[in-house]
């Protein structure tokens, strides 16, 4: 067992100069602290009587240390791969702002749309003309420009009749703060001459003189007297738009956009509870592929071991109400882990002994459990007088203790820390870890070599199990505290992104875990702020797969420092000739 | 309601419906077969198809726009064809050049352009409609119906069936059928099709005799994700006129084993893609008993799995057999082994079928209120699973071993007949006395035993 000692980290590589590694511990250790005292720093506006006044704020302390510490392993165990990993998601992310950027082409077109309104403010009496339309003082337009219109209205004209020497002053203004109409207005007389235009309005009419007025994208002639008696007509229309001025405003709507999804998450305790909380679910199913695909088992199988593991979790949480937390928790957490690795048995079993292609079972799996989770909820477990499919409020007991106020961050960060020490001791320190790593890299060798290869198979395959068990354990009594329809919302794909940036190391899985959960509670804020849609983040993170798989892309790159990562993946020849001895 | 149900299934309609069902599953999974031919499965089949759909959807729509009403409407659903095969034949292209020319990994890659296209086209369809659900604002356009001409109907005997099944069924089918044909002519008649085998068997070998791996390689993606293509436009436009979001429905990952299941070959491609239409079918029909509609919608993915068992077994048995017929040599009794072959296949489907027995028994006891309440339901369940059970285990001898057929065969035999007898006279009561129907299930049990091999060993004895 003489390798596992060479692929921990704190071990010099062979000719490395000693002062390198504890450059790496100390880059490692600064990054840690920095993003500590950055996210702690950003959540309370740096000040301290604001985070001691918080409460459970030494709860929030933990957590962030133990964000830093994921960043220190992340350095530490990737070295020069970090850099790689971090270039990977800034491209990404480069090419979902140029994404963003030409959906909100579009976005100056709210100038051109929007609900506006006109009116003729005067001192003076009205004529008794009752053939024209507008009156003096009386407000029109209200439905031009209804919220979805497809086509926006491109003018409008009202006619009124006034007298000579009146003042008057001549409005078009956005129906709503939320309407950000840019409008035009023009005096014409009878003969469509036009007398007076205006294109904008000033801070003290928006402020002062006429109460409707919304902004400065409003436009007012103001006080305009009337050459004769006679009809006069109020045009307006929203302004032309240039094209400067579209591409300004979808690149300050793009920025907006990327704002919430980059700082969104750690403006506040309830949105940093959104990013955390996502972020544990993402990293045990993380964890479970990382673990799997460690063996070159390409299993899918989490996202039903998800729902088996939150089923039973959910049925043992809805048939035990008088059975104290202490006592149900433990038990829960067992039997979600036992459903998950049961259902990963299956496929492994009929990859290891049939041969079954695993992908295509796991796939077919899935479907399978998701069907049976439905029908369970929708005829079993649904009180009868609910309006919608889901189970009853999980009582008190059966849920997840809280350990920060007003979030969903629960004990489950402590039992994630277990997770991820035991699964390194797995792969790392045992003899099975040991063998699902022989047969990652080389199935022929490790047959050869003696490894039960048939029973590794199927045993790594449901221990990926039991950790996607525990995550749908902490979807149904963590998280949403109920069963409810299509608990997953596809997650378990995204574990795969999550396992690969880590590079199947488990190690690194909380960290990518807890950026890609960050970025997935970025899309969330910046839907809501920037109505930028979710799937834009999806598509980056399709963009990430592609680059951080495409291994020509960084030849150059490794070229220069290969002996340094030599075994970074552990699947190089170095590793295993190390195994042999 | 079961002989509604059973009514249902043997009629052209029904027939038909398979072929409707079947066609965009038939086309992925030829796209799969030609990749898989060449040694590059395409994982990426459902983000193209889910690409291709929208494409089309969204071109057809506004074809209506761009060219005038009448114009749009008859070249609108062919230029959306178009656009949707290039989107796809572009995504094809991406997975080729990441995978062949960037040495990216070829299952992860897929991944990513499934992920791309789900999320792509809901992120567009956002876009464009304000709805991330389904395009039903956009006024999008079908493919054309083929109309039978009426002198089909005159072919005396078949003619009525004939021309109910195929009347009036998608050009997009049309078009699947025929490209099995298609793609068995080029697969085994061409020299492209012998240098896309040779890539796939032996890369090396092939590399050695001067074929052009790489560009072999790059055509096989290109052609797969051209039938991917042409499958997402009969989703989006073949009987519906709408995308909805992540509408392929897993069906570019059933495509992905269709090809194992037909032994590789077009035709066994298009059996085996049949076979999963006939259960997409057989959910729809079972829809409307009053049993959970979700027991139906997930028998065609047991089935797969059930299916890639069977084929694993199938497998190991035949590759005994040959060692045996190596080993012996001329004193190899080649009738009796192939009894025995296609016995133990009987015995595999009787244990899936038990396989199937205990899943529902299962599916009954963990959601009893779905069947009818917990005092008959319960039971029921109980039941079935107890005989699924002792099915399955008096089964699993000799579907393990296949010389404990030959050892035993009169045991294999009673455990055939009992089987096969009790799932037949399940079936039977649905038309006779309950005792009249095991009488006739025990008789056409042994009759089926007999036929395929029994009287062989019969005589061996």
């Amino acid at each position: 067992m003489t390798d596992t000692r060479k692929e921990a980290p704190d071990q010099p590589l062979s000719g490395a100069p000693l002062l390198r590694k504890h450059l790496l511990l100390i880059v490692g250790g600064a990054a840690g602290l920095i993003v500590t005292l950055f996210v702690m720093n950003t959540l309370f506006d740096g000040s301290l009587e604001k985070m001691t006044g918080t409460t459970d704020w030494r709860n929030i302390l933990l957590v962030n240390a133990l964000v830093g510490a994921c960043i220190f392993l992340f350095v530490v165990e990737l070295r020069r791969g970090a850099i790689r990993v971090l270039l990977t998601v800034i491209v990404a992310l480069l090419l979902g702002f140029l994404v963003t950027f030409v959906f909100n082409l579009d976005a100056a077109d709210r100038f051109a749309r929007g609900e506006f309104r006109v009116q003729v403010v005067s001192d003076a009496e009205p004529t008794a003309n009752d053939d024209v339309d507008l009156r003096f003082n009386r407000v029109r337009g209200g439905d031009f420009n209804k919220p979805n219109v497809v086509e926006p209205l491109s003018e409008v004209a009202w006619t009124f009749a006034g007298a000579d020497g009146d003042l008057v002053s001549l409005l078009a203004y956005a129906k709503n703060r939320r309407s950000e109409v840019d409008l035009l207005v023009e005096l014409r007389d009878d003969a469509g001459t036009v007398l007076a235009a205006a294109t904008s309005a000033t801070e003290t009419q928006v402020e002062e003189k006429f109460d409707d007025l919304v902004s400065v994208k409003d436009a007012v002639i103001e006080g305009y007297e009337l050459p004769a008696d006679g009809v006069y007509t109020l045009y307006a229309k929203p302004e032309e738009i240039a094209t400067g001025t579209v591409l300004s405003e979808a690149l300050s709507q793009s920025q907006l956009a990327f704002e919430a999804l980059l700082l969104g998450p750690i403006e506040r305790v309830n949105r940093w509870g959104v990013w955390i909380q996502d972020a544990i679910t993402l990293i045990l199913l993380g964890m479970s592929f990382a673990i799997v695909f460690r063996a070159q088992q390409f299993s899918l199988g989490a996202e039903g071991q998800l729902y088996f593991g939150a089923l039973v979790s959910g049925i043992i949480a809805l048939n035990s109400p008088h059975v104290p937390g202490v006592i149900l928790i433990p038990f829960i957490i067992l039997a979600s882990g036992t459903a998950g690795f049961v259902y990963g048995l299956i496929p492994g079993a009929l990859k290891a002994y049939l041969g079954a292609n695993e992908l295509v079972s796991t796939l077919m799996l899935n479907v399978v459990a998701t069907r049976f989770f439905e029908m369970v909820l929708n005829f079993q477990l649904k009180p009868p007088d609910a309006g919608y499919v889901a189970s009853a409020k999980f009582t008190e007991n059966a849920v997840l203790p809280v350990i920060v106020d007003k979030t969903q961050v629960t004990v489950a960060v402590f039992l994630l820390v277990v997770v991820v020490f035991l699964s390194w001791l797995l792969i790392r320190r045992t003899p099975l870890g040991y063998e699902i790593r022989i047969i990652g890299s080389n199935l022929r060798f490790a047959n050869y070599g003696g490894v039960n290869s048939r029973r590794t198979i199927m045993l790594v395959m449901a221990i990926g199990g039991i950790v996607a068990g525990l995550a749908g354990m902490h979807l149904a009594n963590g998280i949403h505290r109920q069963l409810i329809l299509n608990i997953s919302f596809a997650l378990a794909f995204e574990g795969v992104v999550v396992a690969l940036l880590a590079r199947l190391n488990v190690l690194v899985v909380p960290f990518t875990g807890l950026l890609y959960a960050y970025l997935r509670a970025g899309a969330q804020f910046m839907e809501r702020d920037a109505n930028v849609s979710f799937e834009v983040v999806r598509m980056i993170q399709a963009i990430i797969i592609l680059l951080i798989t495409a291994e020509a892309l960084v030849t150059f790159f490794q070229a220069r420092q290969k002996r340094a990562d030599i075994d970074e993946t552990g699947h190089t020849v170095e590793s295993l000739e190390g195994a042999d001895g | 309601m079961f002989e509604n149900v059973i009514d249902g299934i043997f009629s052209a309609v029904f027939v038909a419906a398979i072929l409707r069902v079947t066609t965009p599953i038939l086309l992925p999974s030829l796209g799969a077969l030609i990749s898989e031919k060449a040694g590059v499965l395409n994982i990426g089949l459902e983000g193209m198809m889910l690409s291709a759909a929208f494409t089309g959807v969204v071109v057809s729509a506004y074809s209506q726009d761009w060219f005038g009403f009448e114009t749009g409407v008859a070249i609108g659903p062919w230029l959306g064809l178009l656009l949707g095969v290039c989107v796809s034949l572009l995504l094809a292209f991406v997975l080729a050049l990441f995978h062949l020319d960037l040495k990216g990994d070829l299952f992860l890659s897929g991944i990513a352009l499934n992920i791309f296209g789900s999320s792509a086209t809901v992120a567009i369809m956002y876009e464009l409609t304000g709805d991330r659900g389904n395009t039903s604002t956009l006024a999008s356009l079908q493919m054309p119906f083929i109309q039978l001409p009426e002198f089909f109907r005159e072919i005396p005997l078949i003619g009525g069936f004939f021309f109910d099944v195929f009347d009036n069924q998608s050009m997009m089918t049309w078009v699947a059928f025929i490209a099995v044909f298609i793609v068995a002519f080029v697969l085994y008649r061409t020299p492209f099709g012998m240098h896309l085998r040779a890539v796939g068997e032996n890369p090396e070998a092939a590399a050695s005799v001067g074929i052009n791996v790489k560009r072999i390689r790059y055509f096989a993606l290109l052609i797969s994700g051209f039938f991917a293509g042409l499958g997402g436009i009969h989703i989006s436009m073949g009987y519906l006129q709408l995308f909805q979001r992540d509408m392929t429905n897993g069906r570019g990952f059933i495509a992905l084993v269709t090809p194992s299941l037909g032994g590789g070959t077009p035709v066994g491609t298009m059996i085996a893609s049949s076979i999963f239409g006939f259960f997409d079918a057989l959910g729809i029909r079972i829809g409307s008993l009053e049993i959970p509609s979700q027991l139906p919608q997930s028998i065609p993915y047991f089935a797969t799995v059930l299916a890639l068992v069977i084929y694993a077994l199938q497998r190991r048995i035949s590759q005994r057999v040959s060692e045996m017929r190596t080993a012996s040599g001329a004193g190899f009794d080649a009738a009796f082994w192939g009894s025995i072959q296609r016995i133990s296949i009987l015995h595999m489907l009787l244990m899936m079928v038990a396989v199937i027995g205990v899943v529902t028994s299962g599916a009954i006891l963990s959601a009893p209120n779905g069947f009818g309440g917990a005092d008959t339901a319960v039971p029921a369940g109980l039941l079935i699973g107890a005989a699924s059970i002792i099915l399955f285990l008096i089964g699993l001898p000799f579907v393990r071993d296949i010389f404990s057929i030959q050892r035993n065969w009169k045991a294999s035999a009673l455990v055939t007949i009992l089987s096969l007898g009790i799932y037949l006279t399940l079936f039977l009561t649905l038309f006779f006395e309950p005792l009249l129907a095991l009488g006739i299930a025990l008789v056409l049990s042994a009759l089926v035993w007999y036929m395929i091999g029994g009287r062989v060993l019969m005589r061996g004895d």
